[in-house]
């Protein structure tokens, strides 16, 4: 650029200047009118945060990705929610830099940093700088609360989350070539996917708390990330010993609980579990579960029924060096997990892969011995220093107690039947009573059984539950729905209606279903007499319950104290009676890993007991 | 001429290196001790004049230090990285000051961060540590989070994750 | 009897004085950034010079080390203060170099505008301290308070004025709030308009013409051999610019030229930036017109377990001040193993004092660092 030419007006051209608008704002009595529709800062400033305590679940995801350090996870003072930490996010302001990374990974998005960016603290006239220093240190560390939530700046709508939100999806077999055979359904994860679907995994542990076994789910997701099955294995079975069979039918509260299910989908937690299991061959997991344990002759224990419960309790004593012996009235162990759930959802072989590290610890499995028959109770007792009851609930309720007909069937008797591999009655069209589990287990059961006979499916699902009532599994509902079951959803109240000359069942009379339950949640269910309707089955199997069967406690029964129709024990099994202590369904239930949390806490009580009285 | 052409034609007047393509215009040459002088020199004059840095490596595990030095040739349009192995316990190595003077300072860098000597280089002093008295400390050995601690007196802080 | 305009220099040396020590900097408003010289001084000309850097060392490049890929993002614009945009881009280019990631288009040419405001804020800085170095401070102003609406341009886009970390390996964090193109639009009308102003009262002046005229000459060959890159580079007569020759983001979408100056003094440099001045306005606009739909970023999973590969590799690109470059190793863990930065500060800073120093007078030293942009911060990380 060359100089101009000289110019005498050219120095007074500059007075224009003096009439024009100057450019500084005169804060605070001006405000910035920079932005179009809102005065001040802009709208997605980087301020100070602020924290909605009722959505923050205090999983930490915030205080690992701050790359200064400044966010600290401090004790909450509020009500302890289910699937949520007690802890919320302390942001220390002199480290802060603003980045906004803890706003955009936040796993349900309660934390955001608003339009404020003013924060005063009046200093000490004070001549210590020491305690200068700290007051500084403690005015500056602001917990995020509420305040600010109206005037948001920087904040991160679910589909911006830094987070991996979609699953790796599950392949499994298709509708239709699964509908006629018992193979199992779900096919597993392949390394890339089991690696891609760990790294989802935020490590905040909210699972743990939820776990019923307390399963250390963080870490063993972490080392199959890591590439390290067998360390992944190892922490499993420091809480379950069945996790190959968890690893296929737990109910899985982890995944509901999950921090990434808030805004996205659950980490596959059951699926990874099995993969890392399916990885290692049986002489690994063998020597992670401990056979080459030193074992000092401690007491000896009797278990009744070999369920998740009693395995479980005999993993977790005999690793202690307790002598056990499990007592199975049936031909095969497993209780129900063998006898109850088909082998689409649990194949036999991961089931005795569990029990066979099980019986390397030198566990005794005495099976078709049942007590009160084979062996009365009161010889246990005399024989070994505990007995533990793991009988379950074997016997099937019904409806129209009065009625026998061998159409009319319990489900939980032909589940046993169809495990054993014996031929069940199967019929053109079956009515199943039920809406819960064990009622997607025979539907689906016998409509495999169906298309191999007739060449196709008609069994239709009648409950009193609604739709949305229904206590089965949502994957079963769908799954048995593919498979070509029909639901009939809040109807009950049935009347069988029989062939006046054969005596076969031709039909089934149903009303409709108007409540099930009362304000009090007592089991009350109305009917609406004027909606009715007929349906044309030659069999019906009921799915509606099971109950106990106490028959070989003997003269104990009138000894032990029941809770309904449960035995009532301590929160760690032990009944009214010192030598006699109880897991699985017949204390609580529902389902298999609150059975394998009962066996490990009866083990740990049983283990204070004896060391406690040396 | 591209990358390729040229990681060739040095490989057969040295056939001593390795070489690597790793982007059209992105090349590696893998070089020992003793001998990457003479490298650096055939590529200075084959038009790669500009040094855009040197910066090393710290690879405890091997137990050698790489030196890495970064060329562009402004003819080309080509970038070439120079790699230079040398031992752990006793780094030692010429200086490039008599191709690219200001290498100089490059060097000063690394001998203060990385504890690298450079023989004919006439100032190694330290350029932006003052009083240090701890081993270098770019070097994988150094653990800042144990040196703060000792040196600041800093407390535990409870509670981050 | 001393004549008024005999060079002080000249009675000193004559009177045979000794020479004596002055600290040009940290403390010195003429000075960029935290950083000094001590120079030997005879009269008011400087005998030799001694550089007094690390007071802003700060130990980035072993932070790094123990910081996960995405966390390092916040320390990386502090590299460079003015000019925080490319540091981000180069180091989300270098991963994305490993990993072999192409990222969407749109966020190639969202990347392409912020790293060209940036440039576009670095030079008003720049060219303000070159105005104020000389005495003139009603251009420091004003090109301050116009740089300012740059910044609320960046406010409004990414949440902060200065340190954007906008840029993430893949793309970049948020898109376009509506209005913003439109506004920008405005923005580089009004910028095209107030050049003219800024010749005035700048780039016309004659002072600046006398001040700068033959301070820190550098020929073309000596810049391609002691590392001296960007503006600098091409105030020597060099037809150079990484934008073209190793291409990134989008510019090998975009049309635009390469202003070059020859004479290689302070005054060309300062010449060149107003040439740039033209080419950054255009490319903005090209870019805003060509702007394609699609996403911003590509999702790489959740941030605290992300691995990238094993594999080095090296991302430059073009600053408002030189060549900088990130040099990322990687052993296929969530942290990286050695990130090396390469500054344009430092050929510049470190080692031209020891050229260009000796014989300048002291009232020229302060120019002399403003035209070649030194910055301590990219030197002493």
């Amino acid at each position: 650029m060359s100089i101009d030419k000289k110019n005498i007006i050219a120095p007074y051209m500059t007075l224009k200047n003096l009439f024009r608008k100057t450019v500084t704002v005169k804060f605070p009595k001006e405000e910035l009118d920079v932005f179009p529709g809102c005065p001040g800062v802009s709208p997605q400033y980087r301020g100070i945060h602020a924290n909605d305590h009722e959505e923050c679940i205090g999983c930490g995801a915030c205080s690992d990705i701050c790359p200064t350090d400044a966010i600290r996870l401090i004790a909450f003072e509020g009500e302890p929610r289910e699937g949520a930490k007690n802890q919320r996010p302390e942001i220390d302001y002199g480290r802060c830099c603003f980045c906004g990374y803890c706003v955009d990974i936040c796993s349900t998005g309660s934390l955001s940093m608003t339009r404020k960016f003013i924060h005063i603290e009046c200093t000490p006239k004070t001549p210590d700088p020491e305690k200068e220093v700290n007051m500084i240190k403690d005015k500056f560390i602001l917990l995020p609360d509420e305040k600010g939530l109206d005037d948001l700046g920087w904040n991160t709508p679910t589909p911006l989350s830094l987070l991996d939100l979609e699953r790796v999806s599950m392949e499994q077999l298709s509708s239709d070539l699964r509908n006629d055979s018992f193979v199992e359904i779900v096919k597993g994860f392949s390394k890339e996917q089991a690696v891609k679907e760990a790294s989802r995994c935020i490590e905040c542990g909210i699972c743990t708390d939820a776990c019923p076994a307390g399963m250390n789910i963080p870490e063993y997701i972490t080392a199959i990330w890591d590439n390290d099955n067998k360390a992944s294995v190892e922490w499993m079975y420091k809480t379950n010993p069945l996790s190959n069979v968890c690893g296929r039918v737990c109910t899985h509260v982890c995944e509901t609980v999950c921090a990434i299910s808030h805004r996205g989908e659950p980490v596959a937690i059951r699926w990874l579990k099995r993969y890392a299991l399916d990885q290692l061959s049986s002489d690994d997991v063998k020597s992670i579960s401990g056979i080459d344990q030193i074992r000092s002759a401690k007491k000896k224990v009797a278990i009744v029924g070999s369920g998740p419960g009693g395995l479980a309790a005999a993993y977790f004593l005999s690793k202690m060096g307790y002598a056990i012996t499990i007592f199975e009235k049936n031909k095969m162990a497993g209780g129900v997990m063998r006898y109850g759930i088909p082998n689409y959802r649990l194949p036999d072989e991961a089931l005795d892969k569990d029990i066979d590290a099980i019986k390397t610890l030198g566990v005794e499995i005495l099976t078709e011995i049942e007590i009160g028959k084979a062996k009365k109770i009161s010889q246990l007792q005399k024989d070994f220093d505990f007995v533990i009851l793991d009988t379950g609930l074997p016997i099937g309720r019904t409806i129209l107690p009065d009625l026998k007909h061998d159409k009319f069937n319990l489900s939980i008797e032909m589940l046993e039947d169809i495990s054993r591999g014996e031929e069940v009655t199967v019929e053109k069209k079956i009515a199943v009573i039920g809406g819960g589990n064990v009622a997607m287990d025979i539907a689906r059961s016998l409509a495999r059984l169906q298309r191999v006979k007739f060449g196709e499916v008609n069994i239709t699902a009648i409950s009193l539950e609604s739709r949305e009532e229904l206590p089965a599994d949502i994957e079963e509902i769908e799954e048995a729905m593919e498979e070509g079951i029909v639901l009939e959803p809040g109807w009950g109240n049935m009347e069988v209606d029989l062939d006046k000359k054969t005596n076969a069942i031709k039909g089934i009379k149903i009303m409709k279903c108007t409540q099930v339950f009362d304000q009090d949640h007592r089991f009350r269910p109305l009917f609406d007499e004027a909606d009715v309707k007929t349906l044309q089955v030659d069999q019906i199997v009921e799915a509606i319950g099971q109950a106990p069967d106490y028959s070989f406690l003997d003269s104990y029964e009138k000894e032990v104290e029941f809770k309904g129709f449960c035995i009532k024990t301590d929160e760690n099994g032990k009944t009214s009676l010192d030598w006699l202590w109880a897991v699985g369904d017949i204390i609580e239930g529902p389902d298999i890993v609150h059975a394998v949390s009962n066996g490990h806490m009866t083990a740990q009580a049983i283990d204070r007991i004896v060391e406690g009285n040396k | 001429m591209k990358t390729s052409d040229i990681l060739n034609k040095t490989k057969e007047l040295f056939p001593y290196i390795s070489t690597e393509l790793f982007e059209e215009q992105q090349g590696r040459i893998k070089v020992d001790n003793e001998r990457f002088l003479n490298v650096l020199a055939y590529l200075r004059n084959s038009s790669f004049v500009h040094l855009a840095n040197i910066f090393a490596v710290d690879w405890i595990e091997e137990k050698e230090f790489e030196l890495n030095y970064n060329l562009w040739s402004y003819d080309h349009n080509s970038s070439i990285i120079v790699k230079v192995g040398i031992p752990r316990e006793k780094p030692e190595v010429t200086t490039v000051l008599d191709l690219w003077e200001h290498g100089q300072v490059y060097e000063q860098e690394i001998h203060e961060f990385f504890g690298i000597e450079f023989a004919g280089n006439p100032d190694l002093s330290p350029l932006f540590l003052h009083n240090w008295k701890e081993i270098p400390p770019m070097r994988k050995d150094f653990d800042t989070e144990e040196y703060s601690k000792r040196a600041f007196d800093v407390g535990e802080r409870e509670g981050a994750k | 009897m001393i004549d008024l305009f005999t060079d002080i220099t000249e009675i000193a040396n004559k009177d045979g004085n000794k020479v004596y020590d002055i600290f040009f900097g940290p403390n010195h408003p003429g000075m960029h950034g935290n950083f000094g010289y001590v120079v030997d001084m005879i009269g008011h000309s400087i005998a030799k010079a001694r550089v007094n850097a690390g007071l802003l060392h700060r130990g980035f490049e072993k932070i790094m080390e123990t910081n996960l890929w995405h966390q390092n993002l916040s320390l990386i614009p502090r590299i460079c203060v003015v000019d925080p945009d490319p540091n981000e881009a180069a180091y989300c280019g270098a991963i994305e170099k490993i990993m072999g990631l192409e990222i969407p288009e749109r966020a190639k040419f969202i990347r392409t505008i912020t790293l060209e405001m940036s440039r576009m804020t670095s030079h008003l800085m720049g060219m303000g301290s070159v105005g104020g170095a000389t005495g003139l401070y009603t251009v420091m102003y004003l090109m301050l308070a116009d740089r300012d609406r740059l910044l609320d341009m960046f406010e409004w886009l990414t949440g902060g004025r200065i340190y954007h970390i906008y840029n993430i390996p893949g793309g970049v964090r948020r898109d376009l709030p509506k209005g913003w193109r439109d506004k920008l639009y405005g923005l580089m009308d009004f910028f095209e308009s107030k050049l003219k102003e800024y010749d005035e009262i700048l780039y016309r002046h004659p002072i600046i013409h006398k001040r700068l005229k033959g301070v820190g000459v550098i020929t073309a060959d000596q810049a391609k051999k002691w590392g001296i890159t960007g503006p600098n580079l091409r105030a020597t007569g060099v037809k150079f610019d990484t934008r073209k020759a190793y291409p990134y983001a989008a510019y090998d979408q975009l049309e635009f030229d390469i202003p070059t100056e020859k004479e290689g003094d302070a005054l060309a440099r300062a010449n060149l930036v107003r040439a740039e001045f033209e080419v950054t306005i255009s490319i903005i606009r090209q870019a805003l017109d060509k702007l394609p739909e699609g996403d911003v970023n590509i999702k790489l999973g959740n941030p605290l377990k992300f691995k990238v590969p094993e594999g080095e590799a090296y991302a430059k690109v073009e600053s408002s001040k030189g060549e900088y470059g990130y040099y990322i190793v990687s052993t296929g863990g969530i942290k990286p193993y050695r990130v090396s930065v390469r500054g344009p500060s430092l050929p510049a800073g470190l080692f031209l004092c020891h050229k260009h120093l000796p014989g300048m007078r002291i009232d020229d030293v302060a120019l002399w660092m403003n035209t070649l942009q030194i910055c301590a911060p990219d030197f002493d990380r």
